[in-house]
């Protein structure tokens, strides 16, 4: 069977697990194509007004993926870590596309929490195989292989400093080497200008979305640090400043990563938040932060909102700025 | 003598600022971008001209604003940098000491955050239309008032009225409310003057320390009512620097000094004046390649393609034979 999976929010966490899952259950997986306009205009076009800027493009490529798919998988995702949830948003997303999009193929919408235990996942696994007509010693079969793997990529993402970009992605798939090297506690180039960017990993490493932020930092010369990267221990430590627990896992990643890395002095050159219109964990987020970060003034600071308008000019012209910012700091 | 030019493009006014080695403004001039940055560019090429006596060298270019790749490209510059940079390069050279840089010119505005000389935060508002230049003329003529003795009248207010300043659609409908209710022009004006202060701080300013010296540009900072306002609200002398309304452009003319002194060897990208009597055009078209559909634009000089953008993926601005 043609397995539709959309490239967009989840995918940017869970996607090797869920490709490697179908595979070994013997289906192929059809992802639908980068971002491009289209997508973002059927998004407008079929999602709700009020909706974030993310869940409109998702709706794009849910429209993307119509005429060659099969089944269209949009699991409902309630916890990705233990003790934490993340954005509503994520739970009602089957139902909001069904009523949303007409003519739909069948949907695989099976639900997705580890807010007991990070073993839960195996649940999650079991109820798509069985939607999908598997025997529980295939569908456990493909568990572990998908699940083993998918560990292996998260070191290696971290090891290797590798942002889950799709060509990132694409690298961990074709390398057999190992991917076990030993990671730094920090990822700080000495040498670089170190740039912490924080956001949703469906704004950051989407590119059309996030106007090639990624690439245009790193042809400045800048060593771009993302939460996906730092190891988890770090987050935790740097979340466990706040006076209250988070709840939600972005925004801890978030709140954890700026915390871990504000006090390194200059090893740290600028931190940059980019946000999306329309969500509220994002500007719960971003107000902390800047308060945090512009009051002690212990590191540049840029937020960036983006929303379906943007333009690139005004976006480069503070990117630029910034760029100048850090520099004129590192020359100091 | 040797001199160093600076333009400043826009999407309301196109500045020009002719600097000479020291820094020392020669001539500068305003002008309506009017939607036709090229030929007001080559306007004031052609102005700067017939304006200078012929010992005069130009020695390097700067561009900047959001017209500043076509600038350059029209021009030949030697530095392109973004409006925040050369605007806080051209406030250092007047007031060294500057901390705070508060910019509103006709289409947007922003805060500017220095300690000891350099820039350490910036935010810019480029979507509220409450907040500039734009807004304040559109006002003053409703009013029937001419822009240039907004400031004159607004100070005379003894009663300011309260405008609500949130959004320019509510503080026009708000004000002509007051208008019809009979209020004083002068105090209306003067109403005006704070609810726009009182919205960019709220806004572009918000949670950034502003501390003297508050040093106030742009095209606005001519309107010594806005300027008063800012000082009864912030509490705090507010500097406005003598080239305010062209800063941008000083700053991409400073920058262009600095490159060239760096680099003694380089020559000139300067077309020379002659650029201004050359034949531009800029065309555009969609391309196809993907569903992008990326609006590429290129500019011919003479007929022959100079640059290309506008494409997410480099497929066109990469592919240019010059
Ligand atoms: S966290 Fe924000 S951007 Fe993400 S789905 Fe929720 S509202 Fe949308
Ligand atoms: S310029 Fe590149 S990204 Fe844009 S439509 Fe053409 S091929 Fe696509």
């Amino acid at each position: 069977m043609r397995i539709g999976v959309p490239r967009a929010l989840f995918y940017y966490m869970y996607y090797p697990f869920w490709k490697i899952f179908f595979e070994a259950l013997g289906h192929e997986v059809i992802l639908s194509s980068p971002t491009n306009k289209k997508i973002l205009k059927d998004g407008l076009e079929f999602a709700v007004d009020d909706a974030c800027l993310p869940v409109k493009v998702f709706h794009g490529h849910i429209v993307d993926l119509l005429d060659r798919v099969d089944v269209l998988f949009i699991p409902r995702i309630i916890s990705i870590e233990p003790g934490e949830f993340i954005c509503p948003k994520f739970l009602g997303l089957p139902d909001m596309v069904k009523s949303s999009i007409p003519d739909l193929p069948p949907i695989i919408d099976s639900n997705l929490s580890v807010y007991k235990n990070r073993k839960d996942l195996i649940g999650h696994a079991k109820s798509i195989g069985t939607d999908l007509g598997h025997s529980s010693r295939l569908i456990l079969k493909a568990y572990t292989i998908a699940s083993t793997k998918f560990n292996s990529y998260k070191k290696f993402q971290i090891s290797h400093e590798q942002l889950p970009l799709d060509s990132g992605q694409k690298s961990f798939f074709d390398s057999n080497s190992s991917y076990f090297s030993r990671h730094k506690n920090k990822c700080l180039g000495e040498n670089t200008l170190n740039v912490l960017l924080l956001g949703h990993p469906y704004n950051i490493y989407d590119n059309y979305i996030s106007m090639n932020l990624i690439t245009k930092l790193q042809k400045n010369g800048i060593k771009v640090i993302t939460p996906e990267i730092i190891p988890v221990k770090n987050i935790s430590a740097g979340a466990k400043n706040l006076k209250k627990r988070l709840f939600w896992t972005m925004g801890k990643n978030i709140i954890g990563s700026t915390y871990y890395y504000m006090d390194c002095g200059k090893a740290l050159d600028g931190i940059i938040h980019l946000a999306s219109f329309g969500c509220g964990p994002d500007s719960i987020v971003g107000e902390l932060l800047e308060r945090k970060l512009s009051r002690n003034r212990l590191v540049p600071f840029l937020r960036i909102n983006i929303d379906e308008h943007s333009g690139e000019e005004g976006f480069n012209t503070r990117l630029e700025a910034f760029i100048d910012v850090i520099e004129g700091r590192r020359r100091n | 003598m040797e001199c160093y030019l600076g333009i400043d493009v826009g999407s309301v006014s196109t500045n020009f600022a002719l600097i000479d080695k020291h820094g020392k403004m020669l001539k500068k001039l305003y002008l309506r971008t009017a939607g036709r940055p090229i030929e007001t560019i080559k306007s004031g090429l052609k102005m700067l001209k017939e304006d200078l006596k012929d010992d005069i060298e130009i020695k390097g270019v700067g561009t900047t604003g959001s017209g500043r790749k076509l600038a350059s490209v029209i021009v030949g510059a030697d530095v392109v940098k973004n409006e925040i940079t050369a605007h806080a390069v051209a406030s250092i050279s007047e007031i060294p000491t500057v901390q705070t840089i508060l910019e509103i010119g006709g289409q947007d505005s922003k805060i500017i955050i220095l300690r000891d000389g350099i820039v350490v935060d910036f935010a810019m508002n480029t979507v509220c239309a409450a907040g500039t230049g734009s807004f304040l003329d559109r006002q003053a003529q409703r009013l029937g008032i001419p822009i240039e003795l907004f400031g004159e009248i607004a100070i005379r207010s003894k009663n300011p009225t309260r405008i609500a300043g949130r959004c320019a659609v509510f503080a026009e409908s708000d004000m002509i409310h007051k208008q019809q209710l009979g209020y004083k022009v002068e105090d209306i004006l003067k109403g005006l003057c704070q609810a726009l202060v009182r919205n960019y701080l709220a806004n572009v300013a918000k949670g950034k320390e502003i501390n003297p010296p508050v040093v106030f540009q742009g095209g606005v900072a001519a309107n010594s009512g806005i300027k008063r306002a800012f000082e009864e609200e912030l509490g705090m002398e507010i500097i406005v620097p003598e080239h305010f309304d062209v800063m941008g452009a000083l700053g991409a003319a400073l920058l262009a000094k600095k490159a060239m002194s760096q680099n003694k060897q380089k020559q000139t990208n300067f077309y020379g004046f002659e650029a201004a009597f050359k034949e531009h055009r800029a065309e555009s078209f969609e391309c196809n390649g993907c569903p992008n559909l990326c609006e590429i634009v290129q500019i011919y000089v003479d007929n022959k393609l100079i640059a290309r953008w506008g494409d997410r993926c480099g497929r066109w601005s990469e592919n240019v034979a010059v």
